[in-house]
């Protein structure tokens, strides 16, 4: 799924409901009255954990920030409070929840990431445009499934199908593969022009990281559609298991 | 401020807990009992049972008997059509609406027969902190226990019902999540948890992780229509397919209590008898051995649908079963040897059942109560939604807008706008579930935006809120981003109770509050009459009987005691609380001089025998 653009606030302050305090946009508790502040239209999910904008995150300290943040917004400490407080603590945990779950996955903080920087990985312009780099692959892969489906509606023998669409599938997998270490050294790249504070350097990484992560979204909906054939081949086209969803 | 207390309202048994003096505890009855079963049945004069008295009404007044209700919380008619021809009590509702439930000539809905239970350990607690010479014993709020894979109609239904039976829910909790605080208390360590629950009615699978004495779920699965009641229907087949005739309703009952006594028994021995006694439907009775051998080649294919909601909770957890530190057992199904064996196969080590299975967790959800009302920060529970939540689009597609195994609270947006010029209005359909089709998924509820000022079709940008809060329970809001104008939205739930319908419930429940009162101070004068009858016949069938009527009575005296049993007795069918409780006294009273001697008598044959230095 990709998310909607997230609106970046244009205000940078948020005030605080209970004392009327102004609060620095990535503050979680009044500096005054150190009552919890309700969200506003924040949109950076680093800047929310106290993170830089890398791509590197070490996951134990991701985590140990979580559960941190997690005892001081969470619900069930402000049964107590006041209603203002309540509606903050619920909406400020929901927040810190998705936030997790979007800097917790590899790909998804790199979704994050393009967002906050105003270059999301959404197709606004002709969404099925096939990326450059895929077509070769797509040709393949459109011709196979066609002839696949023919042979099906023949009567062919499943077995001998299945066979053909494993086949057809590695080359995907490949692609996917060789995508996801050209990621990573993208995303190394990225943290190195950060620290740098390289302008030029930060704006090319993140070209080159949209561009790839279209073509994953495209990637991840080949085989989407080789294992929607699959299923319609019979219950054990696939293995015995479902795959994980990411 | 009244009481708090932690709740489990269970398929088969419903029990309450509360924390004292920092340790949780269940709460039983004068006999030392915690469960109380979840039937509920209507007297003849409109009285309502609940628990042991109900369920032994399902021999004897059967359709007007209900239990397993769990089944039918938050669902429709369609739902539950097929199951609700094995039942003794009356199934209807509008066909897409609430199930209805008819006990003689009434009808009820799912919430409120959960009502009653809770009131009746409602009840319980606030009789136990009354006689602890607790100056506050009311007990107005609860945290009540659900099956993680409740969905949200299934949550607003238990909601409706604690506040049916004046309780304020203070939280929704999972049963898996609330049985794993239970055994957190005494390991503060870290480790990946899987918590198996298998009930009287439902099935779930939850897989945790535990640090710093934050439980966190990491993906929960399972199923709402599988657990002990699908293994006792098996038995009954068996049973039911020696008898080619129709059967009547008690004996289906009496059935059913005799397959789950062998159930029990089975979970001991290697071989068990079923055994009915002789009654109308089946004047030579029956009996019937199974060998343990026989009952698991006949729920093996039962306890294997387990497996898969396992198998998927793990794969979306990403972990392999090796990867689990511990597997706790939940649910009193879980006694069954064949569970544990196979849950311990796939996790490749024994799997924990330390706290009674029935008991844990109302045990967690005391704990849980406790944290939310003293504040303690020891302990965080950070559950998930089991369901993805979606909207319908364009040709009845799902759009998923929350997606399954979410860590709760959790929110999502999405935005709309209209199809035709000046369109003031937006129809929005909720749905839970994993399928592609708006049509597999579970219907929540529709939703009509109003008041979108007029503009050009495709201008408004009104954003959608959906939030779903620690109990898992969504909400929606909306505003039209270009003119910040909040929109209200009608909420027709699709099936569960309106806010209108819960309110006028309220209010009839009053009004029958009085009447449920009385038959309960009916109970238990009836339960005391019983106990002095049968003291009083044990006495008079004694072997010396005679003699002592003879040498110690009065004359007179034993007529006089002989005519108070006979008074009693015939008060004892009706009620009138009132002369029950008068003639027990006036049994008791006569009989007071009988029990003397007998007394007596009994110490004298005691120390009859034995030397002075002995005494």
């Amino acid at each position: 799924m990709t998310p909607e653009p997230i609106p970046v606030s244009a205000v940078s302050t948020l005030e605080c409901r209970n004392c009327g305090a102004g609060a620095p946009m990535d503050e979680h508790f009044c500096p005054q009255c150190s009552r919890i502040l309700s969200i506003g239209r924040h949109g950076d999910y680093f800047a929310f954990f106290g993170l830089p904008r890398k791509l590197t995150i070490a996951q134990a300290d991701l985590e140990r920030r979580f559960r941190d943040l997690s005892r001081r917004f969470h619900p069930d400490y402000y049964y107590n409070a006041s209603p203002t407080e309540r509606l903050a603590s619920l909406e400020r945990s929901s927040y810190l929840n998705d936030a997790y779950r979007a800097l917790r996955n590899s790909m998804s903080r790199i979704e994050h990431l393009l967002a906050i920087e105003g270059m999301p990985a959404t197709r606004s312009d002709g969404a099925t445009k096939v990326p450059p780099a895929l077509l070769e692959e797509v040709f393949a892969l459109n011709e196979e499934l066609d002839e696949i489906r023919e042979l099906r509606e023949a009567g062919t023998d499943p077995a001998q199908l299945r066979a053909r669409l494993d086949t057809a599938r590695k080359p995907i997998e490949l692609k996917r593969e060789e995508h996801e270490r050209q990621v990573e050294s993208l995303a190394a790249e990225w943290d190195a022009h950060f620290d740098k504070n390289d302008p030029a350097g930060k704006h090319a990484a993140l070209e080159a990281l949209r561009e790839r992560l279209l073509e994953r979204n495209y990637i991840t909906n080949l085989l989407a559609t080789i294992d929607r054939e699959a299923g319609i081949l019979g219950p054990d086209a696939k293995g015995p298991e479902p795959e994980a969803r990411g | 401020m009244g009481k708090v207390v932690g709740i489990d309202l269970g398929t088969t048994n419903s029990l309450v807990a509360y924390v004292r003096d920092g340790a949780p505890e269940v709460i039983r009855d004068g006999a030392g009992d915690a469960l109380v079963p979840s039937v509920v049945s209507l007297g003849e004069d409109g009285t309502i049972f609940v628990g042991r008295e109900a369920q032994r009404r399902l021999l004897t007044a059967s359709s007007r008997s209900v239990y397993s209700v769990k089944r039918f919380m938050g669902r429709g008619l369609d739902d539950v059509r097929d199951e609700a021809a094995m039942l003794p009590f009356r199934v209807g509702g509008e066909p897409g609406g609430v199930v209805r439930i008819g006990l003689g000539d009434r009808e009820f809905t799912p919430p409120e027969i959960s009502a009653f239970i809770l009131r009746e350990l409602k009840q319980r607690a606030e009789d136990h902190f009354r006689e602890r010479g607790e100056f506050d014993f009311e007990v107005d709020r609860a945290v009540v226990t659900v099956p993680a894979y409740f969905n949200d109609a299934q949550r607003t239904a238990t909601r409706d019902a604690g506040r049916l039976a004046g309780l304020e829910v203070l939280r929704i909790v999972n049963e898996p999540t609330a049985a794993s605080l239970a055994y957190g208390l005494d390991r503060k360590d870290r480790g990946i948890i899987a918590v198996y629950d298998l009930g009287g009615g439902t099935f779930d699978i939850s897989i945790l992780k535990v640090e710093d004495g934050v439980f966190q779920v990491l993906a929960t699965n399972g199923d709402t229509h599988l657990g002990g009641d699908d293994v006792d229907r098996l038995l009954m087949d068996l049973v039911l397919a020696q008898f080619g005739r129709e059967i009547p309703a008690e004996t289906i009952q009496a059935i059913r209590k005799a397959v789950i006594q062998a159930k029990w028994d089975l979970s001991d021995l290697e071989e068990a008898e079923i055994r009915v006694d002789p009654s109308p439907g089946i004047p030579d009775g029956f009996r019937r051995r199974i060998s343990r051998i026989e009952f698991e080649e006949l729920i093996h294919s039962l306890v294997e649908r387990t497996m898969q909601p396992v198998r998927q909770a793990l794969a979306d957890a990403g972990l392999e079963p090796s990867e689990i530190d511990e597997a706790v057992l939940v649910g009193g199904s879980t006694r069954i040897p064949l569970v544990r064996r196979m849950v311990g196969e796939l996790f490749g080590r024994t799997p924990h059942s330390e706290i009674n299975p029935d008991e844990v967790v109302a045990l967690g959800a005391a704990v849980q109560a406790d944290i939310l009302v003293s504040g303690r920060r020891e302990m965080l529970l950070l559950d998930v939604t089991p369901l993805s939540l979606g909207i319908e689009t364009m040709g009845g597609v799902v759009s998923k807008i929350i997606l399954r195994n979410s860590t709760i609270p959790a929110s999502g947006r999405e935005m709309f706008t209209t199809g035709v010029d000046n369109q003031t209005s937006v129809d929005i359909h909720v749905l839970q579930g994993e399928r592609e089709l708006a049509g597999d998924c579970r219907s929540l509820a529709r939703f009509r935006l109003r008041g979108i000022p007029p503009m050009l079709a495709g201008l408004p940008r009104i954003e959608v809120k959906f939030q779903i809060d620690a109990n898992g329970i969504l909400s929606v809001s909306a505003s039209e981003l270009r003119t910040s104008i909040a929109q209200t939205i009608e909420v027709k739930p699709s099936y569960g109770l309106t806010d209108e319908e819960v309110e006028r419930m309220l209010i009839e429940s009053f009004e029958h509050a009085q009447a449920d009162f009385d038959a309960r101070l009916i109970i238990e004068a009836k339960n005391e009459a019983e106990t002095v009858i049968t003291a009083t016949e044990k006495s008079l069938r004694r072997p010396d009987f005679a003699e002592i009527v003879a040498r110690d009575l009065q004359p007179g005296e034993r007529e006089r005691m002989e005519s108070a049993l006979a008074d009693l007795k015939q008060v004892l069918g009706g009620t009138d609380r009132d002369a029950i409780q008068e003639k027990t006294h006036a049994l008791n009273h006569a009989t007071r001089h009988l029990a003397e001697i007998v007394m007596n008598r009994s110490v004298r044959e005691a120390l009859a025998g034995r030397n002075v230095e002995e005494i």
